[in-house]
């Protein structure tokens, strides 16, 4: 307003100046027309220069979502364009949209949540009640199939998997588990990585399955990598044993009826020592297999019976050599059990040995067996040395020795750990009652063959026409041939 | 079948000498090979009614031999039974591929030459007691 009055002043007193009579209508007149000119432009551009601050002031009201009448300004119209303020009226639009819809608030809350996923070093699996991935994060073992659907790769132990748990948690509301050290690849395999699990199902919330996985490489692996170089050294250890074996057979077979009495004797201690190194290489390598869960257990119809005879002599002999009586009552008409031949005959053979080693001289040890229940039962019982109670609790713990026996009598502590490993890996229990100075009796069961068999045709865990000999096997062509 | 000519793939001199000395002290016909390509070659040049094989082989191992000798749905020894014979516990995959194309499967520490002597009687169809049992 200010500046039409000045213009008009302005070019009043120049007209004046002009020569134009002050008292002249027309000179009013021209005043007055400049007066009503200027002020249309004045109006005008007033309107065009603030249009672009009202519509930025209304894009804002619209976006705090204010009660208003108004109807939001378009970013997309020319004018806007042609000022460059489209892009800021898009800002408006935009950042509203991201921060203030209360639809869109979850989807930025789970952006952030799942960006912290990311960051942790732990895995995240959630799935649908099937054990479909809904979600994963970085550090989840996941790999994604051809057909786009995501999987999860864990190496679990055959008898122990989670989707066989899950599939048992049909009828459960709530769940939770655990497994330790499962690995994602095999050992040697690059990128391998150790995980301790923990899993969490709740029926019906959508993501019903919430799997949380710890890293544990770190801790894992050294210990692998020990474990790895014992099997290596134990491996290393059988060539020698072989021969040594080997050769005492060969004199026994060429010269032994060449031999007198005693001679006899010393032959058969360097068999019964060679029998028994053997035997500690197995045990080693069973454990060192078993602790870094490589110990297959191939459980298939056999009896009790036909297992103690692969060992029968072996047995007999050790018991003679060191002066102890060994008396074996197995019944042959026990109902068969399900079992891994060269594994449980091991167990039989730790035990008996445990036996001998803590009888007296000329004391004996007697190998009972009956049925219990759906279980078929082994006692092995000597009349030696016995345990005070504060053993008996550590006795299947690794490289456990008591303080007495480490002193006098020889032995490595995994004799009772591999035992243990073995009758658990076949569905039993194992255990021991002592009395210091009076012996000890332990005892071991496994399920018969019938309580366990459609759980094992249903795992395919049997082969059936091979013959188990030792840890290997043979064919069974008579049973090809009928 | 009854078997009466062995070809043993052993390169350990101790071992080898230790199955040969008495598988022909039991009256068999044994030759003795004691690289893989050496042992492959000969498997293939004479019908052997029986080829033990060891894994840990220089020039060629074991399993390759097998695959060679029986792989891809061919059989270069039809007549022959084959015995792998190791000290290395393989993995529960490369035994069960094995299992298709051997007849037995043995840790060399557990069998001795008596017992080895009963495995081989048992796969000609003997019966464990055909062979002279020497027990003391």
């Amino acid at each position: 307003m200010a500046m039409q009055v000045l213009l008009t002043l302005v070019i009043g007193t120049s007209l004046l100046f002009a020569g134009v009579d002050v008292s002249s209508p027309k000179f009013w007149v021209s005043m007055m027309a400049i007066l009503v000119a200027s002020l249309g432009v004045n109006i005008i551009l007033v309107n065009q220069l603030l249009l672009p601050l009202k519509d930025l002031a209304d894009a804002l009201t619209h976006a705090s979502r204010e009660p208003t009448d108004l109807t939001p300004p378009n970013p997309n119209a020319k004018r806007h364009e042609q000022i460059g303020f489209k892009p800021l009226l898009q800002y408006i639009y935009e950042s509203h949209s991201q921060t203030s819809s209360p639809a869109t608030d979850a989807s930025g809350a789970a952006d952030s949540i799942k960006r912290a996923f990311d960051q942790t070093s732990a895995g995240i699996v959630i799935m649908n009640s099937d054990g479909k991935i809904l979600f994963s994060n970085k550090n989840a073992p996941v790999t994604v199939t051809k057909e786009g659907e995501k999987r999860l790769n864990l190496i679990f132990e055959d008898n122990d998997t989670f989707d066989a748990w899950l599939q048992e948690q049909k009828d459960s509301v709530h769940a939770e588990k655990s497994w330790l050290r499962i690995a994602n690849k095999i050992v040697g395999e690059e990128d391998r990585h150790i995980y301790d699990i923990s899993v969490s199902y709740e029926k019906g919330s959508g993501s019903d399955v919430v799997m949380i996985l710890h890293d544990r490489t770190g801790l894992y692996q050294p210990e692998d990598d020990s474990l790895d170089f014992i099997s290596f050294a134990a491996h290393e250890l059988r060539g020698p044993i072989t021969v040594i074996r080997g050769y005492l057979d060969v004199l026994d077979i060429e010269i032994g009826e060449t031999l007198d009495q005693e001679q006899r004797e010393l032959i058969k201690r360097l068999v019964v020592s060679a029998n028994r190194l053997s035997g500690y290489i197995n045990n080693i390598l069973n454990a060192s297999k078993y602790d870094r869960r490589h110990l297959k257990i191939r459980l298939v119809e056999d009896s009790l019976y036909s297992i103690y005879e692969t060992i029968n002599d072996d047995m007999q002999l050790r018991a003679q050599s060191q002066n102890r009586l060994l008396s074996v009552a197995i019944p042959d008409n026990l109902p068969t059990i399900a079992a891994d031949r060269s594994s449980l005959s091991e167990v039989i053979a730790n035990l008996i040995d445990n036996g001998l080693k803590y009888s007296n001289e000329g004391g004996s040890v007697s190998v009972t067996a009956s049925l219990d229940g759906n279980m078929v039962k082994v006692n092995v019982e000597d009349h030696g040395i016995g345990m005070p109670s504060n053993v008996v609790s550590n006795l299947f713990h690794k490289f456990y020795r008591s303080h007495r026996s480490r002193e006098t009598v020889s032995g490595t502590g995994i004799g009772l750990y591999i035992c243990k490993a073995i009758v658990e890996s076949h569905g039993g229990t194992i255990g021991v009652k002592s009395q210091e100075g009076v012996g000890s009796v332990f005892t071991f069961s496994v399920p018969t063959y019938a309580s366990v068999k459609d759980k094992l045709l249903a795992n395919g865990s049997t082969n059936d026409g091979l013959i188990s000999q030792g840890t290997g096997w043979i064919k069974n062509h008579n049973m090809y041939n009928g | 079948m009854a078997i009466k000519t062995i070809l043993v793939i052993e390169d350990d001199r101790f071992i080898g000498e230790m199955y040969v000395r008495s598988l022909k002290h039991s009256g068999y016909e044994v030759d003795w090979m004691v690289d893989g390509h050496d042992g492959f070659v000969a498997a293939q040049n004479k019908p052997y009614d029986l080829i033990m094989l060891d894994i840990m082989l220089p020039e060629m191992r074991g399993s390759e031999i097998l695959k060679g000798l029986r792989g891809g749905g061919k059989n270069l020894v039809p007549n022959s039974k084959i015995i792998v014979m190791t000290n290395f516990d393989q993995d529960e995959e490369s035994r069960g591929a094995m299992e298709h194309n051997v007849d037995a499967y043995l840790i060399k520490a557990e069998i001795t030459p008596r017992h080895l002597l009963e495995v081989v009687s048992k796969l000609s169809g003997e019966g464990p007691e055909a062979t002279p049992t020497t027990e003391t």
